[in-house]
């Protein structure tokens, strides 16, 4: 179980509460939030980009190719940050509870 | 009281029951498609080749063929059905995504990101394919691996002068392509089958993806480039005329299932001039390379071998003799063209 700290497209600010164990896109497209992650974790979308606070940095995987050159494509129609990740690829763990996550803009 | 009899060996009796008529999976290699004034610009069609569905289509421009799998990476529709040639590209009817005939997924028309993958590799499964000898043609790899081998130059059929040969033939057989090709070095059955006066010589040689036989010391010298792809050369002293007359049957066999196959061949000669006696002993060759000619014993494939291979067990222990031709030799070189398949049961 983990709680994670949305700020949500408009600027408002939530907190969700999900298993361990799922990818946080899910836990992000389930709460109504209006993030899509439309293709299920395949990177071939780029509908379920957000940033994360850069202090978690150390706890998160390192971006693959396929995230990489998922979030440079989108990169023309929004803003991508160091911080910007595929939602799809995070794991939800205990050792991410509190994770501080803004919405990206819609590609 | 009787002795013990001798113990029966039995695998011998019963293994036939456990025998498969072609336990082969499609072999790798270059294989003929269809005859290039059969595809039309702009054409698209479904063909059964290879144990599976295909989409064949040709460029608006005319100068690009493609073999596609059917199904649409993106949500599965058979493209096949309903799709259409645009420009260089076939699209799919179902939301109108393109893929060019390497695969590369070059247009979706409503997406604002194109999906990093199409950037990198093909997304659509395509054949290799050329067009050569006026012939499309296409390569094969279960895993889809980029060709082995080129086809080669043959002058009979691609130089622009000094051979003709209208002649062509399709046959349907009911067994695999080892099984047809292995009918080459089997040389008894030449005689047996076939009615030939004796049993020929035979020498077979084996370089990488290419097979050179020689039955009856020059008489038929064959190239085979893989399993597709079979160019026999028979060569022949004119009783009348007294000089050595090659007809040549290039053979173009295609796996249709893994034990159907549609053979394919065309048979080309050296343009001598209408009433020559030199081209009516070459037509009496190629009657000869078929079925039976005029006012002979012997008997072409057309006529006996198809009795054989279309009833058939392939049988990985064969009870050989002295006499037989070289057909492990042949059987060991044939292996290189199975992928992902258990060779120990073949």
């Amino acid at each position: 179980m983990a709680e994670i700290r949305v700020t949500d497209r408009n600027g408002g600010e939530r907190t969700i509460s999900t298993d361990s164990g799922r990818p946080l896109m899910e836990a992000l497209r389930d709460a109504d939030l209006n993030l899509q992650g439309t293709c299920g974790g395949a990177m071939s979308c780029g509908t379920c980009h957000v940033y994360i606070k850069p202090s978690w940095n150390e706890k998160l995987p390192a971006r693959s190719e396929d995230e990489q050159m998922m979030l440079e494509a989108i990169g023309d129609l929004v803003e991508v940050r160091p911080n910007s990740r595929l939602s799809c690829q995070v794991e939800i763990s205990d050792a991410l509870n509190g994770i501080e996550v803004e919405i990206a803009p819609e590609v | 009281m009787t002795s013990n009899p001798t113990p029966i060996n039995l695998k011998m009796l019963l293994e036939s029951q456990t025998l498969k008529r072609a336990p082969f999976p499609v072999p790798v290699g270059w294989y003929f498609i269809d005859y290039s004034e059969n595809l039309k610009a702009g054409e698209l069609r479904n063909i059964s080749v290879f144990d599976q569905e295909w989409v064949l289509f040709r460029s608006e421009s005319g100068d690009k063929v493609g073999v596609t799998d059917p199904y649409c990476p993106h949500l599965g529709a058979h493209i096949g059905h309903g799709g259409k040639v645009c420009g260089d590209n076939v699209r799919c009817p179902f939301h109108h995504w393109e893929y060019d005939t390497d695969g590369m997924c070059k247009a979706i028309p409503y997406a604002k990101v194109m999906p990093p993958i199409t950037k990198k590799q093909a997304i659509l499964r395509t054949l290799p394919t050329v067009e050569k000898y006026g012939m499309i043609w296409s390569w094969f790899h279960p895993l889809c691996e980029a060709p082995h081998f080129e086809l080669p130059y043959i002058p009979e059929i691609e130089d622009k002068t000094g051979y003709t040969g209208s002649r062509r033939g399709s046959w349907s057989a009911n067994t695999c392509i080892q099984e047809i090709a292995e009918n080459g070095v089997d040389v008894a059955h030449l005689k047996f089958l076939h009615n030939a006066p004796g049993i020929p010589p035979v020498s077979a040689s084996y370089n990488e993806n290419q097979m050179r036989l020689d039955i009856g010391n020059g008489y038929i010298v064959g190239d085979m480039y893989g399993p597709g792809l079979n160019v026999m050369r028979f060569n022949q002293k004119d009783p009348v005329t007294g000089k050595t007359i090659t007809a040549t049957m290039i053979s173009y066999s295609v796996p249709v299932t893994h034990d159907t196959t549609q053979m394919n061949m065309s048979f080309r000669h050296v343009d001598y001039p209408e009433g020559s006696p030199e081209l009516a002993f070459t037509k009496k060759q190629i009657d000869h390379m078929i079925g039976a000619a005029e006012g002979e014993e012997s008997a072409g494939f057309e006529s006996v071998d198809f009795i054989v291979w279309n009833n058939k067990r392939y049988r990985p222990n064969p009870l050989l003799c002295d006499g037989d031709g070289p057909i492990f030799p042949f059987r060991n070189w044939f292996k290189r063209f199975y992928v992902d398949a258990d060779l120990s049961k073949i």
